[in-house]
């Protein structure tokens, strides 16, 4: 089972509350600033030698320039991308967290959602959150470990 | 698969209407006292005796409030509004133990929920890992992974207060006060609720078996300052509100409610 979490696109009326990103910020950069990830260490994207095969894949490639908030490493390379799918033009993303209580939920909701949207056909993003199965320290990937290595995280 | 367990659930909707409302309300009961338990551990981030102590609470919080943030979700397709679980509830509609319904006032009362209630709602979840109820498999799993070392924190400081006399007496005195509330909380042994859960494959062990394993746990740490438990069949239960899983009409007192349901924030609530 998932639990859904409906991004909303645009200003909340009821609340007055605007995407943070409308306003210039970038969640990742701003907590990366405040506490002190190293400013030298940069995301390693990966190069891909074809064209994405089909919509879901170039969401998929997409996700690598998503960076986890804390640590110079995708969220496809941590581990937290449990299933991507498109259906028209939304895009559905299943992610997990490393902690029940991660504090970065929201900034990675947001940061998925703002870079997706920039693909061509991608009008809608959602973002399914699953603890099915938990995500433990293999789900790492090889590119994501040397980048946790260079970072000073043992894994 | 079990024998107990012919078949599993896969979602809310599987599950029989009868046993429905009683799951729902065992996962609310969880999330409740999670997400209090979090904020009683919160209120000792400072002021607690050694900064590793308040630093461990902090941990502690966001574990349970993780854990309560995960099972209020689950309760969507029980027919909740999570939102409105979080947010919009009256004192009386809250599932909790009492002794959650005000701040303990000094660290041994505090180290009572840490060693008690908060192993109770571990023992709890350890018997649905194998439950009927299939979504639960996982999510119990990560809930019971972080919370290791919780117990490790109360036998910790159990071992450092039995080292004076006055330290024992004080959390002797906070664990009898709180092990009946605890044991209650597992539900009456005659209670529907409990007995239907186990016979339905959902809960491992009725609310005798849950008692005992928590019993078994704990023991250790009420032995070492001398603390006394009453015996199962003087647990008082006459003002026992099965559904509630508490005794009395009582729930959170008005500061405690205000805090846990976020009332000074409800305009910066995001989805």
């Amino acid at each position: 089972m998932t639990d859904l979490v409906k991004i909303r696109r645009g200003p909340r009326a009821d609340a007055g509350y605007e995407s943070p990103r409308e306003h210039g910020m970038n969640f990742a950069a701003v907590l990366a600033e405040t506490i002190g990830r190293h400013p030298d260490l940069e995301l390693e994207i990966p190069s891909w030698d074809t064209p994405p095969a089909s919509i879901d894949e170039a969401v998929w490639r997409a996700l690598h320039e998503v960076p986890d908030p804390e640590f110079p490493i995708s969220l496809p390379d941590l581990g937290l991308v449990y299933g991507v799918c498109v259906e028209g033009t939304t895009a559905r993303v299943t992610v997990s967290f490393t902690a029940s209580a991660c504090p970065c939920v929201e900034f990675i909701k947001w940061d998925i959602r703002d870079r997706l949207l920039q693909e061509e056909g991608i009008e809608a993003v959602e973002v399914d959150v699953t603890w099915d199965p938990p995500w433990t320290a293999d789900r790492i990937t090889p590119r994501g470990r040397r980048a946790l290595r260079r970072a000073g995280v043992s894994v | 698969m079990t024998p107990q367990n012919p078949d599993t659930w896969k979602t809310a909707s599987d599950v029989p209407e009868a046993i429905r409302e009683p799951l729902g309300r065992l996962l609310l009961s969880l999330a409740d006292n999670k997400r209090l338990l979090g904020m009683r551990y919160s209120e000792w981030i400072l002021g607690a005796p050694t900064l590793e102590a308040g630093i461990a609470c902090s941990a502690m919080a966001q574990d349970e409030w993780g854990h309560g943030r995960i099972l209020y979700a689950m309760l969507k397709d029980f027919g909740y509004d999570p939102g409105a679980l979080e947010h919009e509830r009256e004192a009386a509609e809250y599932l909790n133990s009492e002794l959650l319904d005000s701040p303990p006032n000094d660290w041994p009362t505090m180290l009572a929920l840490n060693a008690l209630l908060d192993t109770a709602l571990t023992v709890q979840c350890e018997a649905l890992t194998e439950s009927r109820f299939a979504p639960l498999h996982y999510k119990v799993r990560k809930l019971l992974d972080e919370e290791r070392f919780h117990f490790e924190h109360a036998r910790g400081w159990t071992a450092r207060l039995a080292e004076t006399d006055a330290g024992r007496t004080a959390l002797a005195d906070a664990f009898t006060v709180g092990a009946g509330p605890v044991l209650r909380w597992f539900g009456s042994a005659g209670g529907d609720i409990g007995s239907v859960l186990a016979t339905e494959g959902v809960v491992d062990g009725d609310p005798d078996a849950l008692r005992k394993r928590w019993f078994d746990r704990v023991r250790p740490l009420l032995d070492q300052v001398g603390a006394s438990v009453p015996p199962s069949a003087d647990l008082g239960w006459s003002d026992w509100d099965d559904g509630r899983r508490r005794t009395g009409a009582g729930g959170p007192d008005s500061d405690t409610l205000a805090r846990v349901r976020g009332d000074k924030n409800r305009a910066m609530l995001m989805d």
